[in-house]
């Protein structure tokens, strides 16, 4: 492969027409030399510990090689403070982050700011001061969210989070992690701001993973806490209920990178903004169900999108 | 002078017998004396921090109460289903001739064993059902095959002419099993059980993934918020409360030991 890929691009040279550029990584690449808006560019793109980290790694991985760079991906670091110091000393290029999660975690807020917009803006302004850079986010938002199955959401008419304090105390039972019941942006804060007064037996303490199986099956509880952009949402025929308080952090995500690498290959930002507003949540949704339904590869899952969409 | 002699004798054997003595005294006092000082070294450490609002959440008198006792009663209750699932299915295999059978428990009991509990735990959860009886069962399909291998290595072990010679005074099979080979097996049995109940501890702490509570739920807490204060408590109580329950069961294992094993 790479002496092809090397007397390839020597041919290229010879004739000194720009007929087709090859990447010195993958080899995926179709654009002509001078459209090469990141060539020169290596590093790795890191991610965290779940699926919709996964595609969103590969994606800019993938589109970003097109484009003349020469990167590849790791997604095995866990835990989100690793990721973000993964990044901080060097070892990632860069990374999908969430503005919730770098607002409240790493820059040390306790309460969101109000508003996608706003939220993004200020979390752009606060990690600038740490010489990281955030890209136009995508418009997805992976916060967290209360889930039930759809029948017996028609069955008790709710379709938001202040609905449920109208219900009669027996149907107001939920499905969370232990994390969230401790957190101030979670289930202590929920009740209070929506009014919800139920008694410690309401409310049952599962593993994320358990929480969706619970929930579709309804024998624990009614509302699981889930997170807007799972697979699993669609596929158990769950329905979000609607946060009409604004009580949750928006996790809008956002490519992160330090600024002096943005700097040096402005054109990332480019390469970035080109999928990025095509991640809606029902978009990722539908992307994260392939991976966690379906058990595709999310490394294909990237490829395939970037190839329905026409960008590569 | 004789007299004089025996006297001292006496006493020095009296004194050999009373510094054997406190020598057990204090073996015996050691672990509760480890694990007062640690937890009191880890309430001192806790008082000198300042808590925000999600650890003041997990780090209160009535939460710590509340798992902590979650925690022993889900330990205790699994050890002693164990005991009396587990003693009775060594006793009866040890009495079987059949290889099939013996074979079949004892790898079952070894896939309880080897598969790692979170899976168990999460499986069953969802097969099953969530919550209490879900993780009691996990508990003892995990800890049944220290009980069951233990009990029947105790009465294998018995050396085959002292049961002879029972059967040959007269005691029928059921009076020597009684009357001989358990007794004498119930250290080794003992031993096994102790080392479930050990284990009961430590696997416990999975029980939080299925709505059964326990002290997981601070280790867990803890783990994912990084809230390391949280975190440490709640792995030095588990500590403590696997020392403590280790530390019971050789007193009782020293009480029931018959004399002169």
């Amino acid at each position: 492969m790479r002496t092809r890929t090397t007397s390839l691009v020597a041919l290229a040279a010879a004739s000194s027409i720009a007929l087709a550029g090859c990447s010195a990584g993958g080899g995926e690449s179709a654009v002509p030399e001078e459209e090469q808006l990141v060539s020169g560019l290596t590093g790795t793109i890191g991610s965290k510990d779940f699926s919709e980290q996964y595609i969103l790694a590969h994606l800019t991985s993938q589109l970003l090689n097109a484009y003349g760079a020469d990167t590849d991906v790791n997604t095995q670091v866990v835990g989100s403070a690793n990721v973000r110091t993964a990044l901080e000393s060097d070892e990632f290029l860069g990374y999908w982050e969430y503005t919730g999660t770098s607002w409240i975690t790493y820059n040390g807020n306790t309460t969101p700011v109000v508003g996608a917009e706003a939220q993004f803006e200020a979390t752009k302004e606060a990690d600038a001061a740490n010489g990281i850079a955030w890209i136009d986010p995508a418009p997805l938002n992976n916060t967290y969210a209360f889930a039930i199955r759809a029948d017996k959401a028609e069955e008790l008419g709710v379709s938001s989070l202040s609905d449920i304090a109208g219900l009669p105390v027996e149907e107001q039972t939920f499905c969370i992690e232990s994390e969230f019941s401790t957190r101030d942006d979670g289930f202590p804060g929920l009740v209070d701001a929506y009014g919800i007064d139920v008694p410690n037996d309401n409310v049952a303490l599962l593993d994320t993973g358990v929480i969706y199986t619970a929930t579709a099956e309804g024998t624990d509880c009614n509302f699981g806490e889930v997170f807007a952009t799972d697979g699993r949402i669609a596929a158990l025929d769950l329905v979000v209920l609607e946060d009409d308080k604004s009580f949750f952090p928006v996790y809008q995500a956002a490519f992160t990178l330090k600024q002096e690498t943005l700097d040096e290959h402005p054109g990332i930002a480019e390469v970035v903004a080109m999928f990025a507003d095509k991640l809606t949540d029902a978009e990722m949704q539908r992307l994260n169900a392939l991976a966690d339904v379906d058990g595709e590869d999310p490394e294909d899952i990237a490829r395939d999108w970037l190839d329905e969409q026409g960008l590569i | 002078m004789t007299v004089s002699s025996a006297t001292t004798a006496i006493s020095t054997a009296t004194a050999a017998r009373r510094t054997d003595r406190r020598l057990r005294i204090l073996r015996r006092a050691a672990t509760p004396a480890i694990v007062v000082s640690a937890l009191g070294a880890l309430l001192l450490w806790l008082s000198t921090l300042e808590l925000d609002s999600i650890e003041q959440r997990t780090l209160n008198w009535e939460y710590i109460a509340l798992r902590t006792g979650e925690h022993l009663n889900l330990t205790i209750v699994a050890s002693i289903l164990v005991a009396v699932l587990a003693i009775p299915t060594g006793i009866l295999l040890s009495r079987t001739r059949s290889r099939a059978a013996r074979g079949t428990v004892l790898g079952l009991a070894n896939i309880g064993q080897a598969t790692p509990a979170v899976g168990v735990v999460i499986l069953l959860a969802i097969l099953w059902q969530t919550g209490y009886t879900t993780a009691l069962v996990a508990l003892v399909v995990y800890s049944f095959l220290p009980v069951l291998r233990n009990t029947m290595i105790g009465l294998e072990q018995i050396d085959p002419f002292v049961k002879e010679s029972a059967l040959g005074m007269g005691m029928t099979r059921g009076q020597v099993l009684r009357r001989i080979e358990l007794p004498l097996a119930v250290p080794v049995i003992l031993a096994g059980l102790r080392t479930s109940l050990v284990f009961c501890v430590g696997v416990a702490t999975i029980a939080t993934f299925i709505n059964a509570g326990g002290l997981g739920d601070m280790i867990v807490n803890g783990l994912k918020l990084q809230r390391f204060p949280v975190l440490v408590t709640g792995a030095v109580l588990v500590a403590s409360i696997a020392l403590l329950i280790d530390w019971v069961a050789s007193v009782i294992e020293d009480v029931l030991r018959p004399k002169g094993v």
